[in-house]
């Protein structure tokens, strides 16, 4: 597998670090119910099979943070955005 | 009694003493850049624009938004990352002054960080240069795909590497960190000797 980094090219998947899903949100700390929110947000992780966003970071290159939207079932990448892009 | 100040050593030191003589007819020829002023540069948040002009006005080059390598005269910047790039001064006489002009000239737009002591640079060069590196940085470097001028960041054996193509030759240059230059030249020394290695000082 191959990630298309948007500043370095195209670099073996080996170069980045996986973080997750791309979709969650940090609960908000403050909210009555945050154990069971922070609960959830940790440990509650969608598994799909298909299209999935998620981070990945190029630890071996830029050190960018990427949001990679990719089929977990065959690796094909279908958009790759930087996070935070300066 | 007072401390002794410790003798400067350049980082690759005693490193290539293994590849002896120059061979004649070497594939590849080490050279290492003891006399360079390193400095990182990171423009702050939605001060990429005013820094480019800062480089731009000071040294007359054009701060690359992408993995490259833009130089005049003595002064190159190298880009990192978005919004990042390691300036480099050749031939310093005084590396820390380098960082320490570039982080008054660059107030408000960009940080500054002196690395000249931090990195460790080699120059890799000869016929068989493009044949060493691919046993060890996954980066296509064939004339089609990387040429003088391009830039990349990667690994080598496990070492953070960033690699920028001087010319033709291929003559390329490599930054490690300085704690990393004695396993990277045994990685160099070891993949090259197939090919004959010649070290410059
Ligand atoms: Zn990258």
């Amino acid at each position: 597998m191959q990630i298309e980094c948007p500043f370095c090219g195209k670099r073996d998947a080996h170069e980045f670090a996986y973080l997750g899903d791309a979709t969650v949100a940090r609960p908000d700390p403050a909210v009555p119910d945050a154990a069971r929110a922070f609960y959830e947000y940790v440990y509650l992780r969608d598994n799909p099979a298909g299209s999935h966003r998620e981070l990945w970071y190029h630890s071996a290159g830029c050190h960018s943070w990427l949001v990679v939207t990719r089929d977990t079932r065959t690796h094909a990448i279908e958009t790759i955005a930087q996070v935070g892009a300066r | 009694m007072s401390d002794p100040m410790p003798n400067p050593r350049f980082a690759f030191a005693g490193h290539l003493t293994a590849i002896g003589s120059l061979v004649a007819g070497a594939g590849i020829t080490l050279m290492p850049k003891d006399d360079l002023a390193l400095a990182t540069v990171i423009a702050r948040k939605g001060q990429a624009g005013v820094l480019g002009e800062r480089v731009q006005a000071l040294f007359g080059i054009p701060l690359p938004a992408r993995p490259k390598r833009a130089a005049a005269g003595k002064i190159a910047f190298i880009g990192t990352g978005p919004g990042q790039w390691l300036a480099i001064e050749e031939s310093s006489g005084d590396p820390q002054s380098f960082a320490a002009k570039l982080a008054t000239e660059f107030a408000g737009s960009g940080s500054v960080c002196d690395q000249s002591d931090g990195r460790a640079v080699i120059r890799v060069s000869g016929p068989r240069a493009r044949h060493v590196l691919a046993k060890g940085l996954p980066v296509d470097l064939h004339p089609r795909a990387f040429g003088p001028g391009d830039a990349a960041l990667s690994q080598i054996a496990l070492i953070s590497t960033l690699l920028w193509q001087i010319d033709e030759a291929p003559t390329y240059e490599i930054a490690v960190f300085r704690s990393m230059a004695g396993s990277f030249a045994d990685w160099l020394i070891a993949s090259g000797a197939e090919y004959g290695i010649a070290a410059m000082s």
